[in-house]
């Protein structure tokens, strides 16, 4: 059986996990979510890409206070956010299992839980966790 | 005047302005206000008036505001602009006035948000759902994370926001218009609850409401109007390019850092013959205390990790080098947004004029600067020159 993803479209795999972006044709640039057009170069040739999976910490934050609508959880607990420089893309996203981070620490990519659906399917998320 | 022709040159003859904070009414009452007083400062009715623009990120629609002023046929241009909106509407209204040989021109921003009115939806800012839903589409976060990477790069310590907030508090304490008027120290800043880190709840502007209005005038009407008229020397809009920072960026280019703000402020001082050191009153974007951190080193008004010492040093208290956001900023006065672009360029009006409402910075100032930036990546800057001054 399938995981159930936030959005598919973000994931190259989910076992092993990556995720998906683009990569331009004319200037190489990479882009997260995928995207149809290049805003690096304004060029159309475009194709998808499956990101790094490992990086480092580019900045971090901790979510204090619940997001309003649409965030959606089961339960909130204050949670860090990131940007991870893998390379050739910095993302956001999640960094998971605690909020103190230090910028230039190794992370990599993993699959989170993000809620849980009325019919009790667990959707799931990316999100970075440090490499021990 | 450097040698240009007066009948192109713009001037800022009269300002009106709201006080700042909950208003429980139209937004349109607040707009009303504020240009009442702006035509009664250089002593105008609307009669007078060839030009108008207006902004609001609000609802009501700016140019039916002839249905309150009077309906003489001018014309009426609306702009929306988020952040950015007072900036560009006294751009429009410059234009227009060169462009069309026109001689008067009011300027009104305004807005009455309610609490926590910033909620975005990430289909508004074409991002996938998913976006919103995982808890990323949040305003406060980008802030934070875009000044601790800043502080890093440029080793800056984090208690420098602390001084950000005591400074801004301490000139909205003094100024009769703003919302906050309790002084904070740096203390009590860095210590009250953390929102993302490392910003607390007192490095944070919020929405409110409030309105300015401005009456331009070009060439020799200007003289006609006003004692002490504040040419528009520059007035400058720049959007992102590749290397930008901006809200809601799922992803980041890993090249260069640019910034709109760093190109607009460029823009504004080659174009009015200025260079940053020469300012002597400004006014920079402080939706969070960060934000000032950056855009003093975007701006050219202080060197990239020079911040950190200036704060400690005063340089930007009203006995400092360069006093930046006398009337408290958007942390004193919160951020209607259509009104708070055009709240930076009165209050630096009244500055040069020698006429501030609150603190005023001492000397006789005569080149000030402002800088509105934000979502999605656009930044206005002015240079503001009381006439003679750059002769
Ligand atoms: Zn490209």
């Amino acid at each position: 059986m399938s995981i159930q993803l936030v959005d598919a479209s973000l994931f190259a795999s989910t076992d092993p996990v990556a995720l998906q972006g683009s990569a331009c044709e004319s200037c190489g640039a990479q882009v997260f979510p995928a995207a149809s057009s290049c805003p690096m170069c304004a060029g159309v040739d475009v194709s998808t890409v499956a990101l790094p999976t490992e990086g480092t910490v580019w900045s971090w934050t901790t979510q204090n206070f619940a997001p309003k609508a649409p965030f959606r959880t089961d339960e909130f607990h204050p949670f860090s956010i990131g940007y991870v420089d893998l390379g050739s893309v910095i993302v956001e996203g999640w960094l998971l299992h605690k909020t103190e981070w230090v910028i230039g620490e190794p992370v990599r990519l993993a699959l989170a839980k993000a809620w849980t659906n009325d019919d009790g399917t667990v959707v799931h998320t990316y999100g970075f966790e440090a490499v021990s | 005047m450097s040698g240009a022709n007066i009948d192109n040159e713009v001037y800022i003859v009269g300002g009106g302005m709201t006080e700042f904070g909950r208003f429980d009414g139209e937004d349109q009452e607040l707009a009303e206000q504020a240009m009442r007083e702006a035509l009664a400062d250089c002593g105008i009715t609307w009669n007078d008036v060839d030009f108008a623009v207006g902004g609001t990120n609000g609802e009501t629609k700016p140019d039916n505001m002839v249905a309150r002023m009077g309906l003489t046929g001018l014309p009426f241009i609306t702009v929306k602009n988020g952040c950015a909106t007072g900036g560009v509407a006294l751009m429009t209204a410059r234009n227009g006035l060169i462009a069309e040989g026109r001689d008067v021109a009011v300027v009104v921003g305004y807005d009455n948000h309610a609490r926590g009115a910033f909620a975005a939806s990430p289909a508004r800012y074409g991002i996938g759902g998913w976006y919103g839903e995982t808890g990323m589409m949040v305003t406060t976060s980008y802030f934070a994370l875009k000044i601790k990477r800043y502080l890093h790069e440029q080793g800056i310590d984090e208690r420098t926001l602390g001084y950000v907030s005591e400074k801004a508090f301490d000139y909205g304490s003094a100024h009769p218009l703003a919302w906050r008027r309790k002084p904070v120290s740096v203390e009590e800043a860095l210590e009250s609850d953390m929102i993302n880190a490392p910003l607390t709840r007192f490095m944070f502007c919020s929405p409110d409401a409030g309105a300015v209005a401005l009456v331009l005038a070009r060439g020799k009407r200007a003289f006609e109007l006003c004692e002490n008229p504040i040419r528009l020397a520059a007035v400058e809009l720049r959007g992102r390019r590749p290397g930008s920072f901006e809200v809601f960026s799922p992803w980041l280019s890993p090249g260069e850092r640019t910034s709109p703000s760093i190109d607009a402020a460029k823009a504004a001082f080659d174009a009015a013959g200025i260079t940053p050191d020469q300012v002597q009153v400004a006014q920079l974007q402080d939706t969070d205390s960060g934000a000032e951190i950056i855009h003093l080193g975007e701006t050219g008004l202080c060197a990239n990790g020079e911040q950190g010492a200036g704060y400690l040093n005063g340089d930007y208290k009203i006995n400092g080098r360069l006093p930046v956001n006398t009337d408290g900023g958007c942390l004193a006065n919160g951020e209607p947004v259509g009104a708070s672009g055009l709240r930076q360029v009165h209050e630096v009006m009244r500055q040069l004029q020698g006429r501030a409402l609150g603190q005023q910075v001492p000397n006789n100032p005569r080149i000030g600067f402002t800088h509105v930036y934000g979502a999605p990546g656009i930044s206005a800057c002015t240079v503001l020159v009381k006439e003679g001054a750059n002769s």
